[in-house]
């Protein structure tokens, strides 16, 4: 065939067409690597957060907790007063990665590599209806009586057989006076033209709508498809006026911090740390109300040293070690009032609203119930069909 | 003896595919086997529960035409964004190739160089990097604001325009590259050549340089635009509410609304549909002798 086309310069051909092949290999190398991406998403490692295979209950604890969800030397003394050995990990990042990587473990009954874990109460609620959590045993528990009455009747876990909350906080809005020029009070705010494209929502659907349905006179805490939807439309209507600019994450602090959001869905203990570099930032709970999330210690069935948890955790309950962990990570207590010993500790943080919030802020704020899988799944679709496009 | 050298031949003819083995065998296991289940996924339907799905088997190819009515947004804007990358890197990197092969003399390896020294940092860093630089409060925005350029968000980070520059900068090596490569070996006895036949400057690039680097811009548009038009990270970091590509639909289908079979669904849409758009370019630029 070359030869039939004179004009084309002829020592150059071996090249085109190893170059081509090179692009065309190339390209197969590029497509590769995504489609393995894509389809590693639902079943890949069934493996444990690593290490503590060798452990077998005993002397050894294994802790899996979020990130800065703990005080300097905690686990030390811990140690101490226990004589367990702690492995201390700060590998739960997110809800529904943990479970997608854990759950086929947790179904045959498999090791995944911890004995206690902190999800959030939602979560906890799953874990239960599946029948993956160990039943608390009280009388290991003394310290139990100190969690708040309020947290004591949940939805989620009725007296609290399976699980104990660990930390709380709310989730309101947090605002850059100077980016705003202006207090903001509520909802009305967020959608207010002055702020077009400066507002953040949170992408998770629970954080996210929660508060718009409170500002159209709906309840978290008794959710419908309807009010759902009716919140759901509220957020697409403002997103297609070009009102949000971002659906975040744990992300939406940057944005606050740097001056390019005015307005952000915001979770309290986030705006005290970055408060305290940033005076300018506020958080607040809008008149119609906040919704406040819980996240709670938990016992797989799979644990090896179910004791050595129910210890640490009547360990974490008691008011003096409580009080150090609140002064560390500033999310709201779980324990009944707390003013004492935080005071002893660090007087600021006992008078910080954000902190130890006062019975008023309390009363503005909502716990989503726990769902059933299907309306979860369903409000889940909702909104992230708003999110998502 | 004539047996012993009979099989000695016969091994030696072997050798080359015992050698081909470990890469088939990798293959197999990394690539075709996985597609092959994206496939049957993408045709299944849960029928177990929401959060402990089982996928049934049984050619769902409703997962298909959901995909299409319900993201045909973002599927477009997919390919707006990876082929708007595309052109503005070839515009970008053709001089920029041209200048290394032709007249940079001894400096070529050090400007080579300079162009793969962002590589040396993560992707996600360099892409968070830019979070800063387009900022609302600084220079850039400012500078823009001042000359009336700025578009009309009146901001530049979470537009179109930042997710359409951050995949250029993020991709722009993968254009560089090829072109220096089919550039620099270009004979430049042809480009004398051309002139001695009184071929002015524009003449000589369009006749002789251009169709002799076409391999490059082939190679480079491809390894620009497929990327490009999957990538998820640049839409998700610096896009706002408006501008998600099909990449960031096909994360939130995988880990949060938990459809598989939807999202691979969209991710063969997304697979035939840019291969669909290599080949009509293959064709277009006439290199059939190439693939």
């Amino acid at each position: 065939m070359a030869g039939n086309h004179p004009t084309r310069p002829v020592p150059d051909l071996s090249r085109r067409r190893f170059l081509g092949r090179g692009a065309a290999g190339a390209a197969a190398v590029v497509l590769g690597p995504s489609l393995l991406a894509a389809c590693g998403g639902d079943d890949d490692s069934a493996s444990s957060g690593g290490g503590g295979g060798e452990n077998s209950g005993g002397k050894n604890l294994r802790i899996s907790n979020w990130p800065f969800y703990i005080a300097d030397g905690f686990v030390a003394s811990f140690q101490k007063a226990s004589g367990l050995k702690v492995s201390y990990k700060e590998d739960f990042n997110d809800n529904e990665e943990w479970f997608a990587k854990v759950k086929d473990s947790l179904k045959a009954g498999q090791d995944i590599g911890t004995d206690l874990v902190v999800p959030s109460e939602f979560m906890a609620a799953r874990l239960i209806r599946l029948g993956w959590l160990d039943k608390l045993d009280d009388s290991k528990l003394p310290n139990k009586a100190n969690l708040r009455s309020d947290l004591l009747d949940s939805t989620a876990d009725a007296k609290r057989e399976h699980s104990l909350p660990y930390m709380s906080g709310m989730v309101g809005l947090a605002y850059n006076r100077k980016a705003t020029g202006r207090d903001i009070t509520s909802i009305d705010d967020l959608w207010d033209p002055k702020f077009k494209g400066r507002v953040t929502l949170f992408s998770d659907q629970q954080d996210g709508l929660g508060m718009i349905m409170q500002s159209l006179g709906d309840d978290p805490a008794n959710p419908t498809e309807e009010a759902v939807q009716k919140a759901a439309d509220k957020v697409a209507e403002e997103k297609d006026k070009g009102q949000i600019r971002r659906f975040t994450g744990n992300d939406y602090a940057d944005d606050l911090a740097s001056g390019n959001t005015a307005i952000a869905q915001a979770y309290s203990g986030d705006v005290v740390q970055l408060a305290a570099d940033n005076p300018d930032l506020n958080f607040i709970v809008p008149e119609s109300g906040g919704t406040t999330f819980v996240d709670v210690m938990v016992i797989p069935t799979t644990t090896r040293n179910k004791a050595g948890a129910e210890e640490w955790m009547n360990y974490v309950y008691d008011r003096a070690n409580y009080a150090k962990l609140i002064v560390a990570v500033q999310y709201v207590p779980v324990l009944t009032d707390m003013t004492d010993e935080l005071t002893k500790l660090d007087p600021d943080v006992a008078k910080n609203p954000l902190v130890n919030p006062p019975a008023a802020t309390l009363d503005k704020l909502a716990i989503w119930p726990s769902l059933s899988d299907e309306d979860e799944a369903k409000y889940t679709t909702i909104y992230a069909d708003v999110t998502g496009e | 003896m004539a047996g012993t050298a009979r099989s000695g031949r016969r091994s030696r003819a072997f050798t080359p595919y015992l050698l081909v083995l470990p890469a088939v065998a990798y293959l197999a296991v990394f690539f075709v086997v996985p597609m092959w289940s994206l496939l049957r996924t993408s045709l299944s339907e849960n029928t177990g529960s929401v959060f402990l799905p089982t996928l049934e088997f049984n050619w769902n190819f409703t997962n298909y035409t959901d995909a299409f009515s319900d993201f045909h947004d973002q599927i477009v804007r997919s390919f707006v964004y990876g082929g708007l990358a595309t052109l503005i890197c070839l515009v970008l990197a053709y001089p920029l190739a041209y200048v290394i092969a032709f007249k940079s003399g001894r400096y070529k390896n050090f400007l080579l160089g300079l162009v793969i020294v962002p590589f040396f940092v993560t992707f996600l860093v360099r892409t968070l990097a830019w979070k800063t630089i387009l900022a609302d409060d600084g220079w850039l925005v400012d500078v823009l604001g001042k000359v009336g350029m700025l578009p009309s968000e009146g901001r530049l980070l979470s537009t179109s325009w930042a997710v359409v520059g951050g995949l250029v900068y993020n991709f722009l090596p993968f254009m560089v590259l090829p072109l220096y490569v089919s550039l620099e070996k270009l004979d430049p006895r042809l480009i004398e050549a051309a002139r001695d036949l009184y071929s002015g400057s524009w003449r000589a690039f369009r006749k002789v340089i251009l169709p002799l680097s076409m391999p490059g811009v082939l190679a480079g548009s491809l390894l620009v635009f497929i990327p490009a038009a999957g990538d998820f990270i640049n839409a998700q970091y610096l896009g706002g509410t408006q501008n998600t590509m099909i990449g960031n639909v096909i994360e939130k289908q995988f880990l949060v609304v938990k459809d598989y079979p939807a999202a691979a669904a969209l991710s063969f849409v997304l697979m035939a549909l840019i291969l669909a758009a290599v080949l009509a370019y293959t064709w277009a630029l006439g290199t059939e002798d190439l693939v």
